[in-house]
């Protein structure tokens, strides 16, 4: 199977005024093509951090990222960017919609920066998806019109719209309700099972980890273990002192 | 290309959208742009129209459009608004033919005027010389035997008008002694009028009026000869060539110089200023302040000080009032104010006690009966004027002129600086400023050769003059100063006294006899015509040079100073806004005030919008770092921005510009109105019709461009910095 992301013990430290706080410390995964794969841990093992090296939006202090088999370190700024809007998309826990811009809008964007289609091919490939997230009749809406699942929703169009290989997602469900939540996962693996599209998400609920093909759960910005979805569940069952602490808060 | 299109105009969206969705912010930032490009607009169409119309006024009058003189001068010249009294210190140009062919042969030249400008004290006689030279010639006639009845009648009134005067010098002196310390008045003089006065001197003036009259002359006419010296500011030019090419010069009363003559023209403004009868001119004054203005003499302080002085000041009246004047004013006056004073002293004063409800009334009276018994101007047109002038060596020189009228430049009427210069024909001005003119020239040779004279170096001078046993009464007076030119001294021959008078002031009648010297100052030369060639040649100090395009003045003046050093002429040139001094630099300061006034708003608003961007930058750092990780490059977010503020700019700056333009040209089919002299000259008239220029809009659009470009440069830096993990910071 293609490997699209390789994570190579890769160490990221931040500077927090005079001291250097680790939030990965020598982490390695990789992930393949197709796969449907949460990061899981309590606040502060590293999860956002992972997804930042992973998504190109930052690069690691130590060690390799190769995404799409590029070496990020290698890449400039510009490239980074490029790589991101080509590659990759985004699903972000607040949603983070352009306010001032339609539903339409707001998905069409990331095809306007690539200028590869012309206006009707992305219009149609816009409308395509909005109508696969149930969001066909609110194309002209502002987001501030729509509840919270249905924003996600456009989230989810907007970062499927220029057919990434891969799709990150930090904490997609942490600002809706279960009902909610549920349903956006399953668009989400619904696509990944129709699309081929690789989800990459992290989450610290266990229920949102029960959807995951493969739960990869850190802690102190290592690498404990990876499981699969079922096993994922079954570990914060028995052991409630690593993932349950986490569990209890999303429950 | 269609990609780039499309994202422009989804950068357009975001901003515009943006910018609807903070309308508050684009509110205050449009305020500010569109008051700065209103405020550019309007500001520099009326300064442009300022400009215009006093580039008009300035260029039509005396100035040209440019100024020519000798680049060897000490001073710059400055042919309005110079304060001193002597023009400035300029180095002749001889022969004014050749500067003039010189510059006609430039290209772009239309026209050359001739010019000298410099300043006069002129003696004009009191009104006691005056009366005391009438009343002497009547006394000559009666003397001599041949003084008809209507004579007799004319010397009685005569002498009643000098104890008239006398009684108001009295009265003076009696003041004086009060409101100052008794020693300021001189004992002498005191006692030599109040000798004048008495009814014993006029009971034996008949006896030897002469003899009298000389008492007078000598002991009372220097009491009361201050208030008669005028100082005028002149040009000399050729004034047939000057009202060609000056458009704006209008005569207003009495005629041009006739070709060929001598002559002098007030300036209007100085005519009235300084000649008029000081009462007349304060009712003007006041008169002209109600109805230009609008002012009352109850709310204007200027207008009662006026009041108050016409009601002090009455002497100047009194001392024209003959025995039958007086006795005519005191009935009018009484019947006018219902009075039963009999001191016409006391009468004018109430008379002229004026307030708002009486002024026009009492204007009409003092214009309608007063004034035709009064010489209202103390110099008429059609009088002759003495004019003395300091040479360029030093000598006073004086030039006896007939008045021939007024003249001012429409537009600069109630410009003092303009209307400062008078006007004489380059010939008298030549003699004046101790130049040699070809016709004194010839008649000093004959002078000369008439008396035996015979040139004397300056180092022998002096053993010449003194080295012999000759009194300096022997010494003759010479007749004409031309040191300019003439540099040996002229020495009469010795043992031959002859008394010759080369200055010709009214009260001293031309020496009797048959002498060569007698002659000529018995001719009037303001009646001999020149030979209107002299005015083609000769020596000037400067030359108004008029164009056929005033836009090239700056590359015409560079073709003059060429052409000047081609021909060996030291040739210099000048704008006509460096020539008129003052006047022509005041639209400049103008300027710099309201470019400074633009700038000062500008930099404020380029502080508050830049405020105000940064603000709105730091709140959407969250869709800006969202815009980032989904693949915008940082160029996307500087445009973004850029954009949103240019479009604030483009929008609210023609919004205020057109406004702007809107008002400008309403107020151009009204005019404003010129509140006073001040707006008067700014204007170059009565109103000003400001006009919109598509430059004035251009202008204030590209400097709106301009500041919200700039103010929007950090709060875009700061955007590019945002970086996408800023995206994924939650809510808080």
């Amino acid at each position: 199977m293609k490997i699209i992301v390789s994570v190579k013990n890769a160490t990221k430290d931040y500077a927090l005024g005079k001291v250097t706080v680790p939030a990965l410390r020598g982490v390695s995964l990789d992930v393949a093509e197709g796969e449907f794969l949460s990061i899981a841990g309590p606040s502060g093992s590293g999860k956002t951090t992972l997804l930042n090296l992973i998504g190109c939006v930052d690069t690691p202090t130590a060690g390799t990222v190769e995404v799409g088999g590029r070496d990020t370190r290698k890449l400039s700024e510009r490239a980074l960017t490029e790589l991101r809007l080509n590659t990759i998309g985004f699903i972000f826990q607040s949603f983070n919609l352009v306010a001032v811009l339609s539903v339409f809008q707001n998905v069409e964007l990331p095809l306007l920066l690539q200028r590869k289609l012309g206006k009707a091919e992305r219009a149609s490939r816009v409308t395509a998806l909005l109508e696969r997230v149930g969001l066909g009749e609110h194309a002209s809406h502002r987001p501030s019109e729509l509840s919270g699942g249905q924003r996600q929703r456009v989230a989810i169009a907007r970062a499927l719209v220029t057919r990434p290989q891969l799709v990150l997602a930090d904490e997609p469900t942490a600002n809706l309700d279960s009902v909610t939540g549920q349903n956006i996962l399953e668009i989400m693996k619904e696509l990944n099972r129709t699309e081929r599209t690789t989800f990459i998400f992290s989450t610290h609920d266990a229920k949102v980890m029960a959807n995951a093909t493969t739960v990869v759960r850190l802690a102190d910005g290592k690498l404990v273990d990876r499981l699969t979805g079922a096993e994922a569940v079954a570990a914060a069952v028995s052991r409630p002192t690593t993932v349950a602490g986490v569990t209890g808060v999303s429950g | 290309m269609k990609g780039n299109l499309s994202t422009f105009g989804v950068i357009a969206q975001i901003a515009f959208r943006n910018l609807f969705a903070s309308r508050l912010k684009t509110i205050i930032v449009g305020g500010i742009i569109f008051f700065g490009a209103f405020l550019v607009v309007v500001g520099t169409s009326f300064l442009d129209s300022i400009d215009q119309g006093m580039s008009r006024s300035i260029t039509g009058s005396v100035a040209g459009h440019i100024q020519v003189y000798s680049s060897k001068s000490k001073d710059e010249l400055e042919v309005m608004g110079g304060f001193s009294m002597e023009g400035a210190n300029l180095a002749q140009l001889d022969d004014f033919a050749k500067v003039r062919d010189t510059l006609a042969a430039v290209p772009n030249v239309k026209a050359v005027v001739p010019m000298g400008i410099n300043g006069a004290i002129v003696t004009s006689g009191n009104t006691i010389d005056v009366a005391l030279s009438e009343l002497r010639d009547l006394a000559r006639k009666k003397l001599a035997g041949h003084a008809s009845a209507v004579d007799q009648a004319a010397y009685e009134a005569s002498k009643g008008h000098l104890r008239q005067i006398l009684t108001v010098l009295q009265g003076d002196i009696k003041n004086l002694g009060q409101l100052h310390d008794e020693r300021t008045v001189s004992k002498d003089d005191a006692a030599a009028v109040n000798r004048a006065a008495s009814p014993e001197f006029w009971a034996s003036f008949d006896k030897d009026p002469l003899d009298a009259l000389e008492f007078l002359e000598n002991r009372i006419a220097p009491q009361a000869t201050d208030a008669d010296m005028l100082f005028l500011r002149y040009v000399g030019t050729d004034p047939d060539a000057f009202a060609r090419s000056f458009d704006r010069m209008k005569i207003v009363d009495g005629t041009s110089i006739p070709r060929g003559k001598r002559g002098f023209l007030f300036a209007k403004f100085t005519y009235e200023e300084q000649v008029k009868l000081k009462t007349a001119r304060r009712l003007d004054k006041i008169k002209q302040a109600r109805d230009d203005r609008g002012t009352t003499i109850a709310k204007d302080s200027e207008l009662q000080r006026f009041v108050k002085e016409n009601s002090s000041q009455v002497r100047e009246i009194l001392l024209q009032l003959d025995a039958p004047k007086t006795v005519i004013f005191r009935e009018k006056l009484q019947r006018k104010l219902g009075s039963g004073e009999t001191d016409v002293g006391k009468l004018l004063s109430a008379f002229f006690r004026t307030d708002d409800a009486n002024f026009e009334d009492r204007y009409h009276l003092f214009y309608d009966e007063l004034a035709p018994l009064l010489q209202l101007y103390r110099v008429r047109i059609g009088d002759n004027l003495t004019i003395k002038a300091f040479t360029r060596s030093g000598y006073v020189q004086s030039v006896n002129l007939p008045v021939y009228g007024t003249f001012n430049f429409t537009g600069l009427e109630k410009s003092p600086q303009a209307g400062a210069l008078s006007l004489m024909d380059m010939v008298s001005f030549r003699e004046l400023y101790g130049f040699l003119t070809a016709e004194r020239e010839k008649e000093i040779m004959a002078l000369k050769s008439a008396m035996n004279a015979r040139d004397v170096s300056r180092e022998n001078a002096e053993a010449e003059l003194f080295g012999t046993k000759q009194t300096e009464a022997d010494t003759v007076q010479a007749p004409v100063q031309a040191p300019v030119t003439a540099k040996p001294m002229l020495v009469p021959p010795r043992g031959k006294p002859r008394t010759v008078v080369a200055e010709a002031t009214p009260g001293i009648h031309p020496p009797e006899g048959d002498g060569f010297g007698a002659r000529m100052i018995r001719e009037d030369l303001t009646k001999r015509l020149y030979d209107p060639q002299q005015l083609q040649s000769g020596v000037v100090l400067n030359a108004a040079v008029i164009l056929n395009d005033p836009k090239k003045i700056p590359q015409t003046i560079k073709d003059i100073e060429a052409a000047g050093k081609r021909a060996g002429l030291p040739l210099k040139a000048i704008t006509w806004q460096k020539a008129s001094g003052i006047i022509g630099q005041f639209v400049t300061m103008m300027r710099v005030v309201l470019y400074t006034a633009v700038l000062i708003i500008f930099v404020v608003a380029l502080v508050i919008i830049n405020n105000a961007l940064v603000m709105a930058t730091l709140e959407r750092v969250r869709e800006l770092g969202t815009l980032r990780a989904i693949g915008a490059q940082r160029r996307f977010i500087l445009s973004m921005l850029v954009i949103e503020a240019l479009v604030v700019g483009i929008i609210f700056g023609a919004l205020g510009a057109g406004v702007g333009a809107v008002l400008v040209s309403v107020i151009g089919k009204v005019g404003i109105p010129a509140k006073n002299d001040i707006f008067y000259f700014f204007f170059s008239g009565p109103r000003l019709h400001p006009e919109i220029a598509t430059t004035n809009v251009v202008g204030a659009l590209a400097i709106v461009m301009l500041v919200s470009g700039l103010s929007a440069l950090y709060p875009a830096w700061l955007a590019m910095r945002v970086t996408p993990r800023q995206a994924m910071q939650s809510e808080d």
